[in-house]
């Protein structure tokens, strides 16, 4: 199925939401699948998933086997999780690799960094090489992949700018937090399975339009004029605040602030959805980043993992303040999934932005509408 | 070599890979022609490369000698 995106990109007051088969049809959903998040930059995961160098992490995003992999080096890269030979699942539970990963088929093995080490018997028994078999150009396929704030993204066609030219403007922004950021640990990451398309739950994040009636818990304290947008057409778009309050424990104790901020930070924070599929959270004690795996078409995972300035915090304060943001997640669920069914309206028609508050919501839609338009004009070239 | 049968049964049962390289090791020694001697030692350097274990240097360099890698 062919859309009709033209009233997507028209100026906000007079635009349209992105169609119903944007959320409901399984051939538009391929093509997003491959122009909006692996043509792109997309969050795979975090490197906090492999701590320790060998630990390995098979991952399946949208269908395609991948691996983790801390090396001995200390360097986590991303393969494609299969066997050169015949195409072999290679890890297929998340575990530590001593040595080298033997595919459990016919034992080819591969090193940390991917080399292909050994072939046994691939020329005849006992005979372990053959003039057919170059073992340098048959190593494991790596996928490009950048680390920034934790989350690994990754490019799986291959074919993106330098991450850090992508968005050299974010990094830019958010400079100021290039200090170490710390995963609190198993207290500190959650994820919620919601019966959505993915980019709903971009969409409701990046807008502060909802505040004041889905989270009604903020009102005492920060107003919806407290929020302003944050717009980066083709790159991102989200919310932030100039009332920012730290988080207390009991005892009135904090976390400690990331070092060298400005005065900015002190009670400002931003919220911004780095497209397509991440949500990233700036704060002057503490950050976070969503990782929203999509599942299907209506059905989206999301990876949530909390990040402080200091490898130590209090525990207590860090569950108080996991069971926070998860309560505030949990408050989308039920609007995300809302807009999700309501997609199966016949005739709707996208709806309607609010031309003030909508802003943010209207750029990640006039981004989805200009990577499908000019991937279905490269298939149109390529024909 | 029904014993080192029934042991290399068990330790591929645990997956225990350095008992395997021993076990493999040990066949090697016994095997009857070069090929088979070439079979186990194979299976030795590859249960040495899995587990990390030292004697990987040890087995491929002897694999080498033997034209076999």
């Amino acid at each position: 199925m062919t859309t009709d995106l033209s009233t997507v990109i028209r100026p906000i007051a007079s635009a349209h939401g992105l169609p119903n088969a944007h959320y409901t049809d399984p051939g538009v959903h391929a093509e997003e699948r491959a122009a909006l998040l692996f043509d792109e930059w997309a969050g795979l995961a975090v490197a906090a998933d492999v701590p320790e160098p060998g630990d390995a992490r098979p991952v399946e995003f949208l269908g395609v086997p991948l691996l983790l992999l801390r090396g001995r080096d200390d360097v986590v890269r991303v393969f494609h999780n299969i066997c050169r030979h015949r195409g072999m699942i290679l890890v297929s539970e998340p575990r530590r690799i001593e040595g080298a990963i033997r595919c459990p088929y016919h034992s080819w093995c591969y090193a940390h960094d991917g080399r292909l080490v050994a072939t046994p018997h691939v020329g005849g028994p006992g005979m372990n090489t053959h003039a057919g078999i170059d073992r340098d150009a048959l190593g494991l396929v790596e996928v490009p992949s950048h680390i920034w704030r934790d989350v690994i993204f990754v490019n799986l066609n291959g074919n993106a700018a330098p991450f850090e030219e992508a968005h050299a403007d974010l990094l830019d922004r958010w400079r100021e937090f290039d200090s170490p950021h710390h995963h609190g640990g198993a207290d500190s990451r959650f994820t919620l399975d919601v019966n959505t398309n993915w980019k709903l739950a971009v969409e409701n994040y990046c807008e502060s339009y909802h505040l004041p009636w889905v989270h009604p818990g903020l009102n005492s304290y920060s107003r919806l004029e407290d929020h302003y947008h944050i717009e980066a057409p083709g790159r991102y778009s989200g919310q932030g605040t100039y009332v920012y309050r730290q988080i207390r424990g009991e005892d009135g104790a904090v976390f400690p602030d990331f070092p060298v901020l400005s005065q900015k930070w002190d009670a400002g924070a931003e919220y911004i959805a780095l497209y397509p599929n991440v949500l990233l959270g700036a704060q002057r004690d503490h950050a976070f980043a969503i990782i929203l795996e999509p599942r299907g078409l209506d059905r989206t995972v999301e990876h949530v993992h909390l990040y402080y300035a200091s490898p130590e915090t209090d525990e207590a304060l860090r569950a108080q303040n996991t069971a926070q943001w998860k309560l505030v997640f949990e408050e989308d669920v039920s609007v995300v999934e809302g807009m999700q069914k309501g997609r199966h309206t016949p005739g709707f028609d996208g709806g309607r932005f609010s031309p003030v508050m909508d802003g943010p919501t209207h750029l990640f839609h006039a981004w989805v509408a200009g990577k499908i338009a000019a991937h279905r004009q490269r298939a149109v070239a390529a024909e | 070599m029904n014993g080192l049968d029934a042991r290399m049964r068990a330790a591929h049962e645990v997956g225990d890979g350095p008992a395997l390289v021993a076990l493999y090791q040990e066949a090697a020694e016994t095997a009857q022609s070069d090929m088979a001697c070439g079979f186990f030692l194979t299976h030795a350097f590859v249960h040495a490369l899995e587990s990390g274990d030292a004697r990987a240097d040890d087995l491929k360099a002897r694999l080498r000698g033997m034209g076999r890698i």
